[in-house]
């Protein structure tokens, strides 16, 4: 079988959208500011791709975000995965277009991520206030801009696919 | 109807499956992994700082005649301070050379002072890092301290072909031993977890019952030989407060840092010298 192009397309989409969101922290900064959009990257290609490619994609995601962050070297690749598996199981029950399927999928990833970072990166300042606090800004902020971003970026990704000539259905799905 | 609940189980299968396989991997094939992947993201990010210099370069270019011959003039003046000062320094050196054959002491360690322009800044509540636009390409060690013109900004902790990660002192993983101007005692820093709209903070801890600093007086904090890492002398922060530690055998108090920390544009690594001279004897 061979490999599906939109992998490609979707996993270049997640290295943009990582670059622009870096970028923008980097202006952040000096404000004490961060947004992490981590949860638009899964979704597509879960809902869209087959098991096999959207594993790889959401794979190589992982790897990308894994070797930009000072995070334990996995730590997004196998939180990726797991809820790209997540995706994977319940698509024949999702909607990819014209519902908030995608929208509700990509708030709750990039709190599952947040999270498992806190969790992850926290160690030994569990009862700092201070962390929580400032988890939680981070989420409120980027849950915010994600109402405006996840929109703009799954429209982006199917003008892309459109672009490049490519199968704009989801596959294999009894829904469309 | 068996058939398809199996289906439903295959990402399941695989996920697990793929989580064996990367349990069972070896650290050496993950480290190659991130290594390339990291090496991947590196052009990017110099694109982007080439970008900055040249918008900068053009808004520089819009200054008028006038404005570059009173900057001329005022580097002219800064120059001259800087010779006289260079003079002084070299005077001062000699006269420490001098000392150190008298009471044939060791010899201070030296550094080579390489500059480098901030391309990235990656400041949230998990981590404090900076990215640097030098790396291996101008042997960046592993662990060099980096300075600014307020004093130290943090420690080196990875370094890539064409640049290097930064962690910065607020960094709730950083350490260094420091000590209070004027008293030779050791104390430990450390960063702490960032609030955000207010100046960066870090902490300070086994600090003498002695000692006794004021808002109004703080105490100036700085670094210390001791780690090996940083040059004494170089200014930490303020500590405004001290209060009795858990231990309550020492005290424990706040850092204010300086505040263009978190709006860095460049910054100097100190590459030891004299590791390069034992390597260069080891070899």
């Amino acid at each position: 079988m061979p490999i599906d192009s939109r992998i490609f397309v979707f996993f270049g989409a997640n290295v943009l959208l990582f670059y622009l969101a870096q970028l923008v922290n980097n202006s952040l900064s000096a404000l004490g500011l961060y947004l992490l959009f981590l949860g638009p990257m899964i979704v597509m290609p879960g809902l869209y791709l087959r098991l096999r490619s959207a594993f790889i994609c959401i794979l190589l995601t992982g790897l990308w975000i894994d070797a930009a962050c000072p995070v334990p070297f996995g730590l997004f690749t196998l939180t990726f995965l797991g809820a790209g598996t997540l995706t994977g199981m319940l698509r024949h029950r999702l909607r990819p277009r014209q519902s908030y399927h995608p929208y509700i999928l990509t708030h709750l990833f990039n709190a599952g991520c947040i999270f498992i970072l806190t969790i992850s990166k926290g160690l030994g300042n569990y009862f700092a206030l201070e962390l929580w606090i400032q988890t939680i800004i981070t989420l409120t902020i980027s849950s915010l801009c994600l109402i405006f971003l996840a929109p703009w970026f799954f429209r982006f990704q199917r003008m892309l696919i459109e672009l490049f000539q490519l199968d704009p259905e989801p596959e294999d799905l009894p829904i469309r | 109807m068996a058939k398809l609940r199996l289906e439903r189980l295959k990402p399941l299968v695989a996920l697990a499956a793929f989580l064996f396989l990367w349990w069972i991997l070896p650290a050496g094939v993950k480290s190659f992994t991130r290594l390339t992947f990291a090496e991947f993201h590196a052009p990017a990010w110099l694109v982007t700082a080439k970008i900055d210099q040249l918008s900068e370069f053009w808004v520089a270019r819009n200054h008028s005649k006038i404005d570059l011959l009173e900057t001329g003039r005022d580097l002219a003046r800064t120059n001259a301070r800087y010779q006289v000062m260079a003079q002084r320094y070299q005077s001062l050196q000699e006269e420490i050379t001098r000392l150190e054959n008298l009471l044939t002491l060791p010899p201070q360690r030296e550094y080579h002072h390489e500059i480098a322009r901030v391309i990235r800044r990656d400041l949230n509540v998990w981590w404090q890092h900076l990215l640097i636009r030098k790396g291996r390409d101008y042997q960046i060690p592993v662990g060099a301290a980096v300075i600014f013109s307020g004093g130290v900004v943090g420690r080196v902790v990875e370094v890539y072909a064409y640049t290097s990660r930064v962690e910065l002192i607020t960094s709730p993983r950083f350490r260094m031993a420091a000590s209070f101007e004027g008293d030779s005692r050791p104390v430990v820093y450390q960063g702490r977890i960032q609030s955000g709209f207010v100046s960066p903070r870090g902490e300070v801890s086994d600090v003498p019952q002695d000692l006794l600093t004021t808002s109004r007086n703080p105490l100036n904090l700085i670094s210390t030989h001791l780690g090996g890492t940083f040059p004494a002398g170089l200014k930490i922060g303020t500590v405004p407060w001290l209060a009795p530690g858990s231990t309550g055998i020492f005290q424990t108090g706040a850092v204010e840092l300086d505040e263009r920390l978190h709006a860095l544009k460049e910054v100097t690594v100190l590459i030891p010298l004299i590791s390069n001279e034992f390597n260069r004897d080891a070899n």
